[in-house]
């Protein structure tokens, strides 16, 4: 029989073809070899073994041997064969808990492979003889055996192991709670929920999955940036981004990127998001902390929730080895569909006749008959259309012995792009994590590092916002020699753009130490030490190729610009814990100081003219190097933490928490402040009355309040300084005054309310969490914009103004099947926000007034009314709101509409037979928002490629149409009419979707190998199916940036 | 009970101890961002202070209103008239100004104004910084001062001219700058008058440095010369050109068309050095093709046609283009496309030919047609042309306003503004444009500073 040894991975690592795209879709196939030459055909299923229930009554002595030497050993049938003597009875009983009798509940024979299952009252009944040891078992209670003797009725009572939900350990960041005794509002997603998904950053995972947290990505490539908000938009200007801390160190999310590098062309905001480099497989648990209760005691940061990511570590002691491979396609989820030649050139002509332009102009090449008038090319299938391939692989050691534990594991996954040409995304990392305790268990040490690193390799622009708007007889990409078909200067070839590339490449690194020491019972010093170090360059080439040949450029013309960022942090947490009985109660507390610093530096160089590309991307070759920029950064942070927190026998607790802040990102007595909260539960299924009920079995009603800070804004925004510019004059730097003074802005206040019930029905059939909050922001730290005519664009101020959100969250958990071979769990959340601006002083004269309004959310759009289109001029007509008889962008864009979701949630649901399981989750959204037309086109008639919506359009006098008349761009009133177009009710649609988010089925190999643990099969989806009515694309594009993209994966995991 | 404080522990509370006892405030200390220097020590130093002066000029040359760049006059008021063509991309804001379907809503109409006012800023932020410093050498601060001044005053005309009735910047501070109301044309040029004519009183005949990239006295006085000959007072307009085209020890009329444009140029009053040493115009860069169609704009043919083939201009500064089919014509005054080893040309603000022409105008318009005529031929002569000694006044004020046109095509809009000022703008461009309103004569303010600032309604009339 041949054995799997770790001998045999190495040697056939080895002799993997690392070419191609990399080594992992190779390594995949291997291990899938790998898994069926060592489980087959020498192993026999075990379910053979188990069920083969006559077994025990035929088998003869020389039958057991031979069954017992061809099953290599294994001894199933030794323990049938010696029951053999004694006649078989009926054996009848009810299975109950304290709760009454339970249904499915698996009874079985030890050691044969009978089994039986109670039914909807509890009853079972098993053939059994005298001597036989029935075994009865029911996922989450104690496993009860008993011996048959001569009574034909066993009623047995299981009680609940207490290893299940109950003591579910919650970690709160400074503190760690029984789930059952949280007082604050805490939702959790675990490794099995995240894992099994073909994505790249943890936030992909959680899209759906968690009540109140809104993800959304800003673009479908790798590698790119997420806009994550827990329970609404807070702050009108500063930052809403929750806190992110992984391993107890706060991980600064701030991106690196500077915008004219990545930002507008490539990766949108030049956002890149620095969960990029961790991998979503190392992660334990993530722990979403909302409300006052669990976020005051983070202060300043607390504001916009906590995001706690907590890593794997070991804990079996026994050394183990993980291995996973994945490989699988993704492509664009959807596109909008667009004019082809024909209509095109019939929307172009029309044009410009109703424009009495009576010959194409010269500049018309795509009407005038310079370019192929039948020429068609489907530009968004060219651009975007090309599958891309993603690929994971990870390995991972873990193991120790009592004292000393320790993971060590590395992984690496690409993706290329849906654009032609080879672009690439890679990311890889190498993480370690080590705890130790000491003998006397007084003394506990903890290490982890992350080392993670990511390279990202772009086309210099997202080809999304031109395969929308190129003309679809515009000429073909190549000549007949293959090279780039410039069409006589006619127009600027796209491809052309993808000379122009765009790299990154960030490194990140994380290491976190725990030190624990226990002084004397119940006293525990703590000190959470961390640091980070992350480094970003960033580059793009601009050849001169990516201009038409007829300019005359050479590569003296050739542009380089790269960026090159790096941000270290360090925090230290000492802390003291205390805990001791007192009453009937314990009380437990938390004191603590934390002292952080980040610097951040950031240098941006451009070079110009190189002796020929092959050296564009080294700044020695360039004729001209300038700085763009240089600038650094310096953020300080420093607070005093505590917790009280009193727990009276399960039933009713009380969590006192409160910190003192102070941040170097305010001026001279501002700098700090004061923030806590209160928080209490009362568990009253404990309560005396409700003792004699069954169906309950659980119930908590928990109630918060507190306020919790923002100090989301750039750093020395109060500084009063002239700074360096970019350019020189008279070859010596220059000066300029690098923002308004306004010493005296300070910290942005949330208070925050909470109340929820919580409760289980019997033996966690239905578990409920409902939650109501109320958040209320004041002091809003805005980012205030002024008029030009103060010289800039925007102010650092507070304003008396008040954002609250609301809403509703509803946590549905079910175990909808329980057997041993069948499960089915599914949960289920849904969150109702509501957002709204309570106050705003002098709003009516600010720079807002014309953005926002007392009573509505802060996430409206103010927008045009189009009432139709004129049937004589073929215009649209607009609603004039003030009445004065003429349309103008301040007082009639008073047509409103929230872009927030209505409501938002997502199902998911595992179920698992025998050795299958399939995972699934569906997201859905109820929102509405920007449509196809929205994103600075240009008017239906010019040469600008339309959606096909707009073929429903006017023509002539008396028509009704949706849209209005064709225009070249010479009817000023259409023209004018179409800017106001792109601001009103006609780019807003209902984007609202439910999406297939995830989907993975897996089969593991039925092993028995000692030493072997599971081989796992699986297939995995992700955006598989959107359901939407939406016409512009995928739902939750961002304007001119790539969809997100739908994956399929094949992957194996083996643990051994 | 037991004694917890063990030996281990006391060395754990020192250790406590030392945590809490660091200094609240001082931790919150941050290190001074590099590239960063306070508002303070910026006018004690004269390094400082001549730096944060060249930043105007380098956002005059790169960014604001007169650059060479696309949101330059040169370009969007050349679109806007009927000197150039458009050939950029589709749909571009720029392409607005060449269709003359701008709304309110034009991000081009936005950036002009922004970026003009942020200059304004700019300039004022100096004039405070130097009116409160204690050690800078007098005459370094008033050489400084008369700069500032003089670009404040320069954004504002610009501005005036561009958007109608606009505020007046004179001071930094938002609280006062973000609810000014418009004013009037006239008290803008009257207090754009004050600005020169005391900036005039802050600097000297010579140029500081060895180049004439930053203004002295005279530059101002070229400048002046204009702003009067706008606001239609032709003895001022007289004198101060008359003092630029008197002081011949500075200026004198560059013979040889070619090197009007060179950065040693003797015609140029005042010009703006590119960033860096090789570096070139951007109007050289921009306007200049050598394969049609262009990349970005070419002269119109109406204009080309309108000159004189003996016109040695069209020789020198325009460039004919062909495909066989169709001829383009590029403006070929800056020559240089890229770079070259040592900088060749510097973009001119002011040159001594508009000079002639202002004097000529103002001649003209006081009844001197002799002295008028005077002033047009020279600048005819060095043209190559013949002499023309037109027996009215409409007849003069038409060669000049053709001799401006030859003269000063694709820059900083002077076309534009003539055909504005001397009310011909509807005849001329109704004939050539299709979306010619007669409301075009000036631009609409932009709705974001309407919104952001609603005292500067009314909106102007036609947006």
């Amino acid at each position: 029989m041949k054995r799997f040894s770790l001998s045999d991975l190495i040697v056939k690592r080895r002799s993997d073809s690392f070419g191609g795209i990399g080594p992992v879709p190779g390594s995949t196939l291997l291990l899938i070899l790998i898994a069926l030459y060592s489980f087959a055909p020498a192993h026999y299923p075990p379910a053979l073994s188990h069920s083969n229930t006559g077994l025990h009554t035929t088998a003869s002595e020389n039958r057991t041997d031979a069954l017992r030497s061809s099953y290599g050993g294994s001894s199933y049938g030794v323990q049938a064969s010696a029951q053999e003597d004694e006649p078989e009875e009926t054996i009848t009983g009810t299975v109950y808990d304290a709760a009454g009798p339970m249904m499915d509940v698996a009874v079985s024979i030890k050691g044969s492979g009978v089994v039986t299952y109670t039914d909807e009252n509890g009853n079972y009944a098993i053939d059994a003889s005298i001597g036989d040891v029935l075994i009865f078992t029911y996922p989450g209670y104690e496993t009860l055996e008993i011996t048959v003797s001569n009574q034909t009725l066993i009623d047995v009572e299981l009680t609940q192991s207490i290893t299940q939900l109950e003591e579910a350990v919650i970690n709160a960041g400074y503190y760690t709670v029984k789930d059952k005794e949280k007082t604050g509002s805490i939702s959790r997603v675990t490794a099995d929920e995240i894992g099994n998904q073909p994505i790249h950053n943890v936030l992909d995972a959680l899209q759906g999955r968690v009540p109140g947290l809104e993800i959304t990505p800003t673009t479908g490539l790798a590698g790119g940036g997420y806009t994550v908000k827990i329970r609404g938009q807070n702050s009108i200007a500063a930052g809403n981004e929750p806190l992110y801390i992984i391993d107890g160190v706060p991980y600064d999310m701030s991106s690196m990127g500077f915008k004219d590098i990545s930002g507008g062309a490539v990766l949108p905001g030049g956002v890149i998001n620095p969960l990029n480099t961790l991998n979503p497989d190392l992660i334990e648990s993530i722990e979403i902390l909302k409300d006052a209760d669990a976020t005051a005691i983070y202060g300043s940061r607390g504001a916009n929730g906590v995001i706690l990511i907590s890593t794997k570590r070991d804990s079996s002691g026994k050394i183990s080895f993980h291995v996973k491979s994945s490989h699988g396609i993704a492509e664009v989820t959807r596109l909008p569909k667009l004019l082809n030649t024909e209509q095109y050139l019939e929307m172009r002509e029309e044009a410009f006749i109703n424009d009495g332009v009576t010959e194409f102009p010269e500049t018309a090449y795509d009407v005038n008959g310079i370019w192929d008038r039948n020429r068609y090319t489907d530009w968004q299938k060219t651009f975007l259309g090309n599958p891309a391939k993603t690929n994971q692989v990870e390995l991972t050691i873990s193991g120790g012995s009592k004292p000393t534990h320790f993971l060590i594991g590395g992984n690496f996954g690409n993706e290329t792009t849906v654009f032609p040409n080879d672009y690439q995304y890679k990311r890889g990392s190498l993480y370690t994590n080590l705890h130790h305790q000491s003998k006397d268990e007084r003394l506990g040490v903890q290490f982890s590092f992350n080392y993670g690193f990511d390279k990202n390799h772009l086309p210099g622009e997202d080809l999304t916002r031109i395969a929308r708007i190129l003309p679809p007889n515009a000429p073909a990409l190549f000549d007949e020699n293959g090279d780039l078909n410039w069409a006589e200067s006619t127009w600027e070839n796209p491809f052309a753009k993808l000379e122009s590339q765009y790299k990154n490449q960030s490194r990140n690194f994380i290491a976190n130490g725990v030190f624990n020491y226990r002084l004397t019972k119940g006293l525990n010093f703590k000190t959470n030490l961390g640091f980070t170090d992350s480094k970003l360059t960033e580059s793009k080439t601009i050849p001169h190729t990516v201009y038409d040949p007829a300019y005359g450029a050479d590569s003296g013309w050739s542009i380089f610009q790269r960026n090159s960022t790096t941000k270290d942090s360090w925090i230290m947490e000492p802390q003291l814990d205390y805990s001791t009985e007192w009453g009937k109660g314990v009380l437990s507390i938390t004191a603590g100081a934390s002292f952080q610093e980040r610097n951040f530096y950031q240098m941006v160089e451009n070079g110009r003219g190189f002796p020929d590309n092959q050296f564009i991307e080294n700044l020695n070759a360039a004729e001209e190097v300038t700085v763009n920029r240089e600038l650094s950064s310096q953020y300080r942070y420093l607070a005093f933490y505590g917790r009280l927190n009193y727990n009276h026998d399960g039933k009713y607790i009380l969590n006192l928490t409160g910190r003192r802040d102070g941040s170097s990102r305010f001026g001279p007595g501002k700098k700090f402040a004061n923030f806590g909260a209160a928080g209490a539960a009362w568990v009253f299924s404990k309560e005396g009355f409700m003792d004699n009920q069954t169906w309950l079995k659980f119930g908590k009603l928990r109630l918060s309040y507190g306020v919790s800070g923002n100090d989301q804004i750039a750093d020395n925004q109060y500084l009063n300084t002239f700074s360096i510019s970019q350019t020189q004059y008279d070859n010596a730097l220059t000066l300029y005054p690098t923002r308004l003074f306004n010493p005296d802005y300070a910290w942005e206040k949330n208070k925050k309310l909470d109340l929820a019930l919580e409760g289980s029905f019997r033996r966690d059939i239905l578990s409920f969490e409902i939650n109501y909050y109320r958040n209320r922001s004041g002091n809003q730290l805005v980012g205030s914009p002024l008029p030009g005519t103060t010289g800039f664009t925007i102010i650092q101020e507070n304003w008396n103004a008040t954002v609250e959100n609301s809403g509703w969250e509803i946590n549905l958990n079910s175990t909808i099947f329980k057997r041993e071979k069948f499960n089915w769990n599914a949960s289920f959340n849904l969150s109702f926000p509501n957002n709204k601006l309570l106050e705003f002083e002098g709003l009516d004269k600010s720079a807002y007034a014309n953005r926002y309004l007392i009573g509505q959310p802060v996430t409206i759009v103010k927008l045009y009314h189009i009432t139709g289109v004129d049937p004589e001029t073929g215009v649209y007509t607009f609603e004039d709101y003030n009445g004065d008889g003429i349309i103008n962008s301040l007082k009639d864009r008073e047509y409103i509409v929230d872009l927030a979701p209505e409501y938002y949630g997502g199902l998911s649901n595992t179920i698992r037979y025998d050795n299958l399981q399939l995972q699934f989750l569906f997201q859905f959204v109820k929102k509405k928002g920007f449509n196809e037309y929205y994103g600075g086109y240009s008017p239906p008639g010019t040469m600008f490629n339309q959606p096909v919506g707009v073929l429903n359009h006017w023509q002539n006098p008396g028509d009704e149409a949706d849209n209005q008349i064709y225009t070249s761009g010479y009817n000023y009133d259409a023209y004018l009419a179409y800017t106001r177009f792109e601001t009103s009710n006609k780019v807003i649609s209902d984007a609202s979707f439910i999406r297939l988010k995830s989907l993975a089925l897996t089969y593991t190999i039925p092993v028995k190998n000692k030493g072997f643990q599971s081989c796992t099969l699986s297939a995995q989806g992700y955006n598989l199916l959107t359901f939407t009515k939406y016409k512009g694309g995928d739902p939750e594009q961002s304007v001119a940036s790539l969809p997100p993209l739908k994956r399929f994966t094949l992957g194996i995991e083996l643990n051994f | 009970m037991k004694n917890i404080l063990t030996p281990n522990n006391r060395i754990l509370l020192l250790v406590l101890l030392l945590f809490f006892n660091l200094s609240c405030e001082d931790y919150l200390e941050t290190d001074q961002p590099i590239g960063e220097t306070a508002w303070e020590n910026v006018f004690e130093s004269e390094s400082l202070a001549t730096a944060a002066v060249n930043n105007l000029y380098a956002q005059l040359r790169d960014e604001v209103l007169v650059s060479g760049n696309f949101n330059g006059m040169g370009i969007t008021m050349g679109l806007y008239a009927d000197e150039l063509d458009y050939y950029s991309y589709p749909g571009n804001p720029l392409e607005s100004f060449y269709l003359h379907n701008i709304t309110a809503g034009n991000n081009l109409v936005r950036s002009i104004w922004n970026t003009a006012y942020s200059l304004v800023y700019m300039s004022n932020s100096i004039i405070e910084g130097l009116s409160r410093s204690q050690s800078l050498d007098p005459s370094v601060r008033d050489q400084l001062t008369g700069e500032a001044l003089f670009v404040r005053a320069l954004c504002h005309f610009y501005l005036v001219n561009l958007y109608g009735d606009i505020p007046y910047i004179t001071q930094t501070d938002y609280h006062n700058n973000q609810d000014v109301f418009k004013e009037d044309k006239a008290v803008v040029y009257q207090k754009l008058t004050e600005d020169l004519v005391l900036a005039k009183s802050y600097l000297t005949d010579a140029y500081p440095g060895a180049e004439r990239i930053r203004a002295n006295r005279l530059s101002v006085s070229a400048f002046l010369a204009r702003v009067y000959l706008y606001n239609e007072q032709w003895e001022e307009a007289k004198a101060q050109a008359g003092e630029v085209i008197g002081y011949q020890s500075l200026y004198t009329l560059e013979q040889d068309l070619s090197e009007e444009f060179l950065k040693n140029s003797s015609s140029a009053i005042l010009q703006l050095k590119p960033a860096t040493e090789g570096q070139n115009t951007l109007e050289g860069a921009i306007m200049n093709f050598s394969y049609g169609p262009p990349f970005n704009v070419s002269l119109t043919s109406g204009l080309y046609n309108s000159m004189s083939d003996a016109d040695l201009r069209k020789e020198f500064w325009i460039t004919p283009v062909t495909d066989g089919d169709y001829t383009w014509y590029a403006c070929s005054k800056y020559k240089e496309t890229g770079n070259t080893g040592a900088t060749l040309e510097y973009s001119i603000l002011l040159r001594l030919s508009e000079q002639y022409l202002i004097r000529a105008e103002a001649h003209a318009q006081s009844g001197n047609l002799a002295a008028a005529a005077q002033d047009v031929n020279t600048i005819r002569q060095r043209a190559g042309l013949p002499e023309i000694f037109p027996a009215t006044t409409q007849e003069m004020m038409d060669a000049i306003l053709n001799e401006r046109r030859w003269e000063l095509f694709a820059e900083q809009g002077h076309r534009w503004f003539d055909l504005k000022r001397t009310g011909k703008a509807n005849d001329v461009l109704s004939l050539i444009k299709p979306g010619w309103r007669p409301t075009d004569l000036v631009l609409p303010i932009p709705e974001n500073e309407i919104a952001a600032n609603p005292n500067l309604l009314p909106q102007n009339p036609g947006y």
